[in-house]
C-alpha cells in the first residue's frame, strides 16, 4: 500500500477499486443486536435486479476491482442470484458470499458453484445453540452447521466469521474448535463494531479488558499449534488506544453498492448527514465511485484536522472510521475518538467503565 | 516481490501487575520446566521423527546438515553474549567452556569443526557450507532470533532458553543410532559431533538448570524462564519446518485465481479473503509451482536464469514461503 503523503490538496490520490461490495438486500431472517443494517434500512428495497448487478460487475472489473463481496442483509434472498453469480464469474471478478447460511440448501449452494461462486463466508453468532439464539433472536444453530458441511462437500473454502462481544467472548476456546471441526480455511473473531443497532446496544455488549486480553492469549495459542483455520482477530478499536484504518480509506480500495442503488465508501456512511452519495440508477458505477461529492470528501488526507493532520499514524489509520466519529462526536469530520490523541476520546473511556448489563434491544423485522 | 492486500490483524495481550502469587517450589518448577521439552522439543518435529525412522534422502538429510550449520556457529555467538551479562566471575569459567566446546581451544577442534566433518561425510563441500550460501531464509531466520532473544533477554532468560541442552542428550542418542543403522553411507567419523554432545549437554544442562532453580525466586521470574524456554523451543521447531519445506512440492492452491499480465501488473494472485500482486520474478517462481519441483529445485533453477543468483535463491525461498503462509501455495 502507498501512502498518501505526498498528495497535494486539490489532487487527490487517484483510487483503486480492488473490492466491490454488494449489497444485494437489506432483508435477513436475523435480527441481531449488532446488525450493521442502517436503522432506518426496513424502508429500503432492492432495487438491482440481476442484470444491472451484472452490468456493474462488469463496470466494476474495468475500475481494477479483483473481488466482489455478496452481501446484504442476507444476500441469498435476492431472486436473481444464481444470475448476478453468474454474472460475476463472466466478468472474472472472484465472488465471495456472505451469508448467514440458514437460507440455502445444499442443492441451492450447489447451483451457486456451477455458476461460478468461489468462497463462502460463514456467520456465527455463538458456539452453542443457546448463545446463537440470544443475539440472532431466532433459532439457527443447527442449519447453521449443516450449510457449513455442504460448503465444504462442495469443495469451496470456507471463512466462518463471528462477531465478538462480552456475551461470546469467553467462548473463543469453542468458537475455534468450532472452525476447525467444520474444516474452515479462516476464522475471523471481529470485535463488534459500535454503531448502528451495535452502539444501542453497547453497553450491554463491550467486554472487558481482561476478557479481550483472554481471548487475545487464547488466539495466540490456537495460531501457534495449528496452521489452520488462519484466526483473524480484530482488536476492539475502544480497547486499542488507536483508530481502525476504517475500509483501508475512505474511497480508496472498497466501494459498497447499497440495494437501492447508491454507491458508498462503506456500508454505514449512508447513515452520515450532508453527504451527497450518487445512485447506479441514474449514472455510471465509475461516476458514482470517482466523482460523487460524499466519495471525495474523506478522500486522501486533505481534509484530516488536528490531531491528525500532523500525526505520522495518519498513513496508516487514516484518522480512523467516520461514522464512529460522527455517532460519538456529532463531527464526521473529527478524529475517530477511538484514538486516545483525540479530544472526544474520554466518552470511549467512559463507555468501556460502563459495567451495567442492560437488556438487549433486538432489531425489528422489517 | 508482492504486495499483500486486504490484511488486517491486531494483536493485543495484557499481563498481570501486582504478582502476589506464591513461587513454584524447585521440584515443580524443574518439572514444568522438563515438561516443555516433552511437548515443544524437536524431537517431535516431523523432520526429526523422519530423520530417526530412517526415511529421509540422501538430499535431505544434506540440507539439514547444511542448514544446521549455521545454527552451530551461532551457539558460541550467544554464549559469548550470556558472559558478557554476567558479572560472577564463577559463572564466566563455567560458561566460557561451551564456548571451548564449540569454537575448539585451538584450530581445528571442536564442535564447529565436527560438523564440517560431517558435512564431508553427508557428501558436502566444507567449503560451500562454511560460507553460508544455501542457507535457507527461515533457517537464517529462526537462528539470529535466538541471538537477538538473548541479546533482548536478561542473564535469567538468557540462561533458561539455553536449557533445551536438558533434552538434547537423548536425541543425540537416539540420531546416533538411527545414522548406523538406516544412513550407513554416513561414515563413522561424520558423527563424532553427535558423540561430543551425548556428554556435553547433559553437564551443562545440569548447570545451567541449577542456575535457574537458584536465581529465579518468584513466580514471575520463573515463568519468565518457562517462557524463554518455550520460545527456544519454537526456534528450533520453526528450523526444521524451513528444512521441511525446502523439500516440499508446491502448487497454487485450488481456491486461488491466477491472473496474469494485465495492465501495470506482471500477474495477480486472488484468494478468498485476499489479493497478492507479483513482479515479474514472482509469476515466474509461480510458474514453476507444478506440485513436482521442489522449492530446492524452484530456486535452483531461479539460480541458473538470473544474473545474482545467490540473492534469487534466497529470495524464491522466503518468496514460497510466504506465498504458503498466505495460502496462495499449497505443499
Amino acid at each position: 500500500m502507498s501512502s498518501s503523503v505526498a498528495v497535494k490538496a486539490d489532487s487527490p490520490r487517484m483510487p483503486r477499486m480492488y473490492n466491490l461490495v454488494a449489497e444485494l438486500t437489506y432483508r435477513c431472517p436475523l435480527r441481531c443486536v449488532y446488525c450493521s443494517n442502517p436503522l432506518d434500512y426496513a424502508g429500503t428495497r432492492e432495487r438491482l435486479d440481476g442484470a444491472r448487478w451484472g452490468d456493474l460487475f462488469d463496470e466494476a472489473a474495468a475500475l481494477g476491482a479483483l473481488h466482489v463481496g455478496l452481501t446484504g442483509g442476507e444476500p441469498t434472498l435476492h431472486p436473481d442470484l444464481v444470475e448476478i453469480v453468474s454474472r460475476a464469474a463472466e466478468a472474472n471478478l472472484y465472488s465471495h458470499l456472505i451469508t448467514a447460511g440458514t437460507t440455502l440448501d445444499r442443492d441451492g449452494l450447489a447451483t451457486l458453484r456451477a455458476a461460478g461462486l468461489r468462497s463462502v463466508q460463514l456467520s456465527f453468532q455463538d458456539a452453542d445453540v443457546a448463545g446463537s439464539e440470544q443475539i440472532a433472536g431466532v433459532d439457527v444453530f443447527e442449519k447453521k452447521l449443516d450449510f457449513a458441511r455442504n460448503v465444504r462437500a462442495l469443495g469451496l473454502p470456507l471463512c466462518v466469521n463471528v462477531v465478538i462481544h462480552r456475551e461470546n467472548i469467553e467462548r473463543v476456546p469453542e468458537l475455534i474448535d468450532l472452525a476447525r471441526r467444520l474444516d474452515a480455511h479462516r476464522l475471523e473473531l471481529a470485535n463488534t463494531q459500535y454503531y448502528g443497532w451495535a452502539l444501542a446496544n453497547r453497553a450491554a455488549l463491550l467486554p472487558s479488558r481482561d476478557q479481550l486480553a483472554r481471548a487475545a492469549r487464547v488466539v495466540e495459542v490456537a495460531r501457534r499449534e495449528h496452521r489452520t483455520p488462519e484466526i483473524v482477530y480484530v482488536l476492539a478499536d475502544y480497547h486499542a488506544g488507536r483508530p481502525k484504518p476504517c475500509m483501508g480509506g475512505w474511497g480508496q480500495r472498497i466501494c459498497v453498492v447499497a440495494p437501492d442503488g447508491h454507491v458508498l465508501p462503506c456500508h454505514a456512511a449512508a447513515s452520515l448527514p450532508d453527504l451527497e452519495f450518487w445512485s447506479v440508477e441514474q449514472r455510471s458505477l465509475a461516476e458514482c465511485w470517482l466523482d460523487a461529492p460524499g466519495m471525495n470528501a474523506f478522500r486522501g488526507d486533505a481534509w484530516l484536522a488536528e490531531p491528525c493532520r500532523s500525526c505520522p499514524e495518519r498513513v496508516r489509520d487514516f484518522g480512523g472510521c467516520r461514522c464512529q466519529a460522527f455517532a460519538l462526536t456529532g463531527d464526521a469530520s473529527a478524529t475517530d475518538p477511538a484514538c486516545d490523541l483525540s479530544p472526544h476520546h474520554q466518552v470511549v473511556v467512559d463507555a468501556r467503565n460502563e459495567a451495567n448489563t442492560p437488556p438487549l434491544v433486538y432489531r425489528g423485522t422489517g | 516481490m508482492s504486495e499483500s492486500l486486504n490484511e488486517s490483524s491486531i494483536e493485543n495481550s495484557g499481563e498481570n501487575s501486582g504478582d502476589d502469587r506464591p513461587p513454584w517450589s524447585a521440584s515443580e518448577f524443574e518439572a514444568r520446566l522438563r515438561q516443555i521439552g516433552v511437548e515443544r522439543y524437536h524431537d517431535h518435529h516431523p523432520f526429526n521423527q523422519r530423520m530417526h525412522e530412517g526415511t529421509l534422502s540422501r538430499q535431505q538429510i544434506q540440507t539439514w546438515v547444511c542448514n544446521r550449520y549455521y545454527y552451530q556457529t551461532r551457539i558460541p555467538i550467544k554464549d559469548a553474549l550470556i558472559i558478557a551479562k554476567a558479572r560472577d566471575p564463577q559463572f564466566r569459567r563455567e560458561w566460557v567452556r561451551r564456548i571451548h566446546d564449540h569454537d575448539g581451544v585451538e584450530q581445528g577442534d571442536g564442535g564447529l569443526e565436527l560438523w564440517l566433518v560431517l558435512a564431508d561425510a553427508v557428501g558436502l563441500h566444507r567449503d560451500e557450507v562454511a560460507n553460508f550460501d544455501r542457507v535457507l531464509p527461515g533457517v537464517r531466520r529462526a537462528c539470529d532470533a535466538y541471538v537477538e532473544f538473548v541479546e533482548g533477554h536478561d542473564l535469567l532468560e538468557s540462561v533458561a532458553s539455553s536449557l533445551t541442552e536438558m533434552f538434547a542428550g537423548n536425541i543425540m542418542k537416539v540420531r546416533i543410532a538411527a545414522f548406523e543403522r538406516h544412513y550407513p553411507w554416513v561414515t563413522v567419523d561424520g558423527l563424532r559431533y553427535f558423540q561430543s554432545r551425548t556428554t556435553q549437554a547433559p553437564r551443562d544442562a545440569a548447570w545451567g538448570l541449577a542456575y535457574v532453580i537458584e536465581h529465579a525466586t518468584n513466580r514471575s521470574d520463573q515463568e519468565r524462564c518457562t517462557r524463554a524456554l518455550t520460545r527456544k523451543c519454537e526456534i528450533l521447531w520453526s528450523l526444521l519446518d524451513a528444512v521441511e519445506a525446502a523439500h516440499a512440492r508446491p502448487s497454487l492452491s485450488v481456491h486461488a485465481q491466477l491472473r496474469r499480465a494485465e495492465p501495470g501488473r506482471d500477474a495477480t494472485v486472488v484468494l478468498p479473503e485476499r489479493a497478492v500482486e507479483l513482479n515479474a520474478t514472482g509469476a515466474e517462481i509461480l510458474e514453476l509451482c507444478d506440485g513436482d519441483r521442489t522449492a530446492l529445485d524452484i530456486a535452483e533453477e531461479l539460480r541458473k536464469r538470473h544474473a545474482d543468483s545467490d540473492r534469487v535463491w534466497n529470495d524464491a525461498h522466503a518468496f514460497l514461503d510466504e506465498m504458503e503462509r498466505l495460502g496462495v501455495l499449497t505443499a
